[in-house]
């Protein structure tokens, strides 16, 4: 498991589920369906982003499926960095 | 005037006095047996010195001799309150209270033993329940009042007019075929409104009862000899009756071909009790039957093609009864022409005209709104319905379990259930603690079993198979001791929600 998913898997856990521990959740489990992160919890997730991955997060990109599982998040970040790098 | 209820008994005690009223524990008793037994029931409490205008209240386990002393009082005519004796004494006393009974009923005079009625003499004045008697619309002709749970305080007193007894029995008898030579199985407790028509029809109408012993209520292997030994034709119970027999008959193989309507009320049949019923009462027809305390019965559902295999998951509540009305009012308070879900608004001809505690009135009757007048009182069911397309009505839930959420309707029992269906969930309570920005958030507590993995990344999994989007709850809460509960042992989800709450507070 790479850094950026290990990461955010840990701020899913800590954050919505402290019952669980981190290997249980699967990278492509539907957080949105499972209702583990409503669209209130996915604000915290977008907080969360902006300050451990210094991504800038712009309301036109803020789909619910781009953080429908710690792989689409992750997919999110790499290419918010990609971006930022870029320019 | 019309013969009373008790002119009709007698007469069936005169012109069949050898024919079997009741079956208990294996013996027979006859009509005239029966009619004597209430006569001397009569005379040893004295029942017809007590005040005419004063109810009497009756502390019974189901018995013959029980019987007979409720026979005595529709005979002298006194209204008579019938709790269940499960109560706790403190509560027994404060219904008799409330109902200004002149005088505790036991059956086999052990009247000035009562533990009930000390509780009312010993109550200090200032503490004790005011007696709210006579009911609204008066206590003249009053017979039956019986008492339906109610979720905070005192069970509700329900009393019944005769007229509307006088109906209902009626109905009953015509429906069910009840008469003399019938055998009518009686499962519930004395004090529950099926007795209507498992006893009180039948003996109104000369038929024969067949007492199931509250003790060995949960035996199937007694239900089943019961039921063949005494070749029972009609059979009224809750859901939890049929899956004995159906449990007890697995090993032997055994039918009841004598039984020839089999009804099911009070709670849903699961479909595989359906499935198995055709097979266990190869002669029955098969009916579901909707009806509360305050109502009694109001709707039926024939079964027609279970043993063709059409078992409905979904079990109709049925077509009202003749002369019952129906109405179904939608969340923003319009009443539904056609399709759609809302709450059931019922008027029977068998109803009560109000609690005894007319307080309690005001939330559950009402006059139709349109019907101008306000004649006709309405009894606000508390269940939710669907109708459908052809017309017919499907429980959706108790209208008191929906809540909004995010603006849309949710029911915690249907999510309740879904997470019961856990194979680890032992129990589980959901609830809808306020938000300041969804309106209302869904919570649930679950108790797992003591070896459990559960967890709420598991229980999510398994509802999100299950559950909409909106009905998936926002936290979950999984612990390893017992939920609270009432004192009727159902889960308390008052003090759940209070709990969190306190939670909250000291958290925030």
């Amino acid at each position: 498991m790479d850094d950026t998913t290990a990461k955010i898997k840990q701020f899913i856990v800590d954050e919505f589920m402290p019952d669980v521990s981190v290997d249980e959740l699967d990278s492509d489990f539907d957080l949105l369906t499972g209702g583990v992160v409503d669209s209130l919890g996915l604000l915290q997730v977008v907080a969360w982003l902006e300050t451990e991955f210094d991504v800038g997060v712009d309301d036109s990109q803020l789909g619910p499926e781009s953080f429908r599982t710690v792989d689409a998040i992750k997919t999110f970040v790499d290419e918010a960095r990609g971006t930022a790098n870029a320019g | 005037m019309s013969q009373s209820f008790f002119d009709h008994f007698a007469a069936q005690a005169s012109s069949q006095p050898s024919a079997p009223a009741l079956i208990w524990d294996g013996e027979t008793i006859a009509y005239g047996e029966l009619a004597a037994m209430a006569a001397s029931a009569s005379a040893d409490h004295g029942v017809s010195e007590l005040p005419a205008d004063r109810p009497v209240g009756i502390r019974a386990r189901k018995s013959p001799e029980a019987i007979a002393l409720i026979l005595a009082c529709l005979q002298t005519q006194r209204p008579f309150l019938l709790p269940s004796v499960e109560l706790a004494p403190e509560t027994l006393g404060k219904l008799f209270a409330q109902a200004g009974v002149s005088r505790v009923l036991e059956p086999q005079g052990r009247r000035s033993e009562s533990a009930s009625l000390r509780a009312i003499e010993e109550t200090p004045a200032e503490e004790a329940e005011p007696s709210q008697w006579p009911p609204a619309g008066g206590g003249d002709d009053i017979s039956f009042m019986l008492t339906t749970s109610g979720s905070t305080g005192l069970p509700k007193v329900v009393p019944l007019p005769e007229g509307a007894v006088d109906r209902f029995t009626d109905w009953a008898a015509l429906q069910f075929d009840i008469g003399p030579g019938t055998v009518v199985a009686n499962y519930a407790p004395l004090n529950f409104d099926l007795c209507l028509l498992d006893i009180w029809t039948t003996l109104k109408h000369g038929g024969c009862v067949a007492l199931v012993d509250q003790d060995r209520a949960t035996n199937g292997g007694y239900l089943a000899d019961l039921i063949t030994a005494n070749e029972v034709n009609v059979l009224q119970a809750v859901p939890m009756l049929y899956r004995l027999l159906i449990d007890v008959t697995r090993e032997d193989g055994r039918s009841f071909p004598s039984v020839k309507h089999a009804i099911t009320t009070g709670d849903k049949i699961p479909a595989t009790s359906l499935e198995a019923l055709p097979g266990l009462f190869p002669n029955g027809r098969f009916f579901n039957i909707y009806g509360c305390t305050e109502t009694n019965d109001s709707l039926i559902h024939e079964f027609r093609g279970l043993a063709d295999g059409v078992v409905p998951t979904n079990v109709p509540v049925g077509q009202p009864l003749p002369g019952v009305r129906t109405l179904i009012r939608s969340d923003d308070g319009a009443f539904l022409d056609g399709t759609g879900t809302g709450e059931l608004l019922v008027w029977t001809p068998f109803q009560t005209r109000g609690y005894l505690n007319a307080e309690l009135n005001a939330d559950r009757f009402a006059p139709h709104p349109e019907a101008g007048n306000g004649e006709t009182t309405y009894y606000h069911s508390g269940d939710v319905v669907r109708r459908h397309e052809d017309g017919s009505l499907t429980l959706e839930g108790r209208a008191d379990f929906y809540v909004k959420v995010r603006g849309v309707r949710v029911s915690t029992q249907v999510v309740e259930q879904a997470i019961q269906e856990h194979p680890d969930v032992i129990e589980v309570a959901v609830v809808a603690v306020p938000d300041d920005l969804a309106g209302k958030r869904l919570h649930a507590v679950l108790r797992r079993e003591p070896d459990s993995k559960l967890n709420s990344l598991t229980l999510r999994k398994h509802c999100a198979e299950r559950l909409a989007r909106t009905e998936m709850p926002s936290t979950i809460e999984i612990v390893t001791e017992s939920l609270p509960k009432t004192s009727t042992g159902k889960i308390d989800r008052k003090r759940v929600l209070a709990r969190l709450e306190e939670m909250t507070h000291a958290n925030g």
